[in-house]
């Protein structure tokens, strides 16, 4: 039999800190959502509004386009890259598992910096490249058509290790005599990869996949700071939660912003609970 | 974190007080040049924005710490009414990404007037479910419960199993926990952005807005049209090194911890 009621004490301070902030900022943006300027309830007024903003629409476009490529970069390479270290020996694959992984000490705002020298043809050790491309000049590589591209090789470079390593953690627990058994069986190294070892670890890409689309919803640093950088050439609400941003900053105007924060909330929340319910990941309990 | 502090205040005699003093003493004789150095290297202003991360970064892991061992502990080893829900908020939490959270933050810190004070991003940056879910899973062990029945049939009270029991094993995990929280804070943009960004607080950014400062300061130089280069208030070369110290600590650690931290963070996490 375990104790009851002394559960409390240990969980106290926590629940205490997940309901101020985690819970109730929800239920207050949720509110605000809710509530017109003059603090009327106003129903689903402000989400009407904030869908039919031009600004709103283009936002999801943009970050759409932005996940359509960092998704298929992801399943593709994240995947294809673990099965090869995978398949490497032990050390050798321990070395490139720390290479890809090196940079996500820079996440944030340091990578979006560093990724501003990398496309400006005057500085980047990628100069031919740009050239090659046709890019002249640092405009020419932040073409608003580039954008998206930019972004999702961003967010590739800072975030595909984890990934790596999440994945390859996954593959190592693949027990040997599974492996053993196809080889004794005649499988090559292509076939075991994508008949045996790729339905092994579906769900952790499952897992991978909506994780990184609820992430990549929430896209801010990225494009605040080459709107920074570029002294505003491009648009300072080009992604859901610039928007929401510049709305109760520069109009002041938090239920409407609120309205847009309950949107991406939704999304994350909807993601969260398919990655919790469908992937059996997560042990709820014992 | 929490055994440390708690043992400190236990056995406070004088003599290892003493000792204590002076090992901070030689600590700070020991370190203060290293510091001095590094702000040479990057600016005043600059060693001040490292020192503010390192606070906030700091502050924050350790109230996870402090908060996730116990929670973790109760939830696993403890059947009281309302332990699912508190579980599935929990694990829902750490599967949102954290920037979901940021404007209803911002909202709330906006209405308590807590805007560009440092608790306003340490207090987020406290809120750590899968450090939760990391402990809950770490005490959630047969072997564990056993020990457990073993210290209450003796007669120990509750806390007195947490305390003796729970805690001195908790050491791994604490340390996984405070590692990823440090990592996650150290290198946040959006919830310092809207908390300091629009204030005039300079004084208080971390590292990350500073860098995005430096860019921020060309704005005039810079004209609206034709964008033909980078412009920035200070040379690359500064950038880049600004952008190396971000860097250094996260890596320093991850060498050190490399190890455990590969294995342990994925394989216990998940079933």
């Amino acid at each position: 039999m375990r104790p009851r009621k002394s559960g409390y004490l240990f969980i106290a301070p926590y629940a205490l800190l997940l309901a101020v902030a985690g819970i109730y900022p929800v239920g207050y943006a949720l509110d605000l959502a809710l509530t017109s300027l003059r603090a009327q309830f106003s129903g689903t007024r402000n989400f009407v509004r904030s869908f039919q903003d031009p600004e709103f629409l283009p936002a999801f476009l943009h970050v759409g386009l932005f996940l359509a490529i960092w998704l298929t970069a992801l399943v593709v390479l994240v995947v294809g890259l673990s099965l090869i270290l995978h398949s490497l020996d032990r050390r050798i694959s321990a070395a490139f598992r720390f290479v890809f992984y090196l940079p996500a000490a820079l996440a944030g705002a340091a990578s979006v910096m560093l990724w501003l020298f990398m496309l400006e043809p005057g500085v980047s050790p990628w100069t031919f490249v740009l050239h090659w491309l046709g890019y002249n000049t640092l405009g020419d590589s932040l073409a608003s058509g580039n954008l998206p591209v930019v972004f999702a090789v961003i967010a590739f470079w800072s975030g595909a290790g984890s990934w790596i390593v999440v994945m390859y953690g996954a593959l190592a627990t693949i027990p040997p005599g599974v492996l053993e058994a196809a080889r004794l069986d005649g499988a090559g190294p292509w076939r075991t990869a994508l008949r045996i070892k790729l339905p092994l670890i579906k769900r952790w890409v499952a897992y991978m996949l909506i994780g990184a689309f609820a992430a990549g919803t929430q896209l801010f640093a990225e494009p605040q700071l080459v709107s920074e950088a570029t002294g505003g050439i491009l648009n300072q609400t080009w992604s859901p939660n610039q928007l929401a941003y510049f709305l109760s900053f520069q109009l002041d105007n938090f239920n409407y912003a609120a309205a847009i924060a309950v949107d991406l909330l939704a999304i994350a929340l909807i993601s969260a609970t398919v990655i919790l319910l469908r992937t059996g990941l997560f042990r709820v309990s014992d | 974190m929490r055994a440390l502090a708690g043992r400190i205040l236990t056995r406070h005699s004088a003599s290892q007080i003493a000792a204590l003093s002076a090992l901070s003493l030689m600590a700070v004789f020991f370190a203060v040049p290293i510091i001095w150095a590094v702000g040479e290297m990057i600016g005043g202003t600059a060693l001040h924005w490292l020192l503010n991360s390192a606070f906030y970064s700091t502050a924050g892991a350790a109230i996870a710490v402090a908060l996730c061992i116990p929670a973790g502990y109760g939830l696993a080893t403890h059947d009281f009414p309302g332990r699912r829900p508190l579980l599935i908020v929990t694990i829902l939490l750490m599967l949102i990404p954290p920037n979901a959270l940021v404007l209803p933050l911002f909202l709330e810190a906006h209405a308590a007037h807590l805007l560009a004070s440092p608790l306003a991003v340490i207090l987020p940056y406290g809120l750590y479910p899968f450090g939760v879910y990391l402990a809950y899973l770490y005490f959630n062990t047969a072997r564990f419960e056993a020990l457990l029945q073993t210290a209450r049939t003796d007669g120990c009270s509750e806390w007195h199993v947490f305390k003796r029991i729970a805690l001195p094993l908790s050491l791994p995990v604490s340390a996984l926990i405070a590692f990823l929280n440090f990592l996650a804070s150290w290198t946040n943009f959006f919830l310092p952005w809207v908390m300091y960004w629009s204030f005039g607080t300079t004084s208080r950014y971390p590292l990350a807005l500073g860098i995005a400062l430096e860019l921020d300061t060309s704005k005039g130089s810079s004209f609206y049209g034709v964008l033909t280069q980078l412009h920035l208030g200070v040379s690359p070369s500064y950038i880049a090194l600004l952008l190396l110290v971000t860097c250094a600590p996260v890596l320093i650690v991850f060498v050190l911890a490399q190890r455990w931290i590969g294995s342990s963070q994925l394989q216990g996490v998940f079933r």
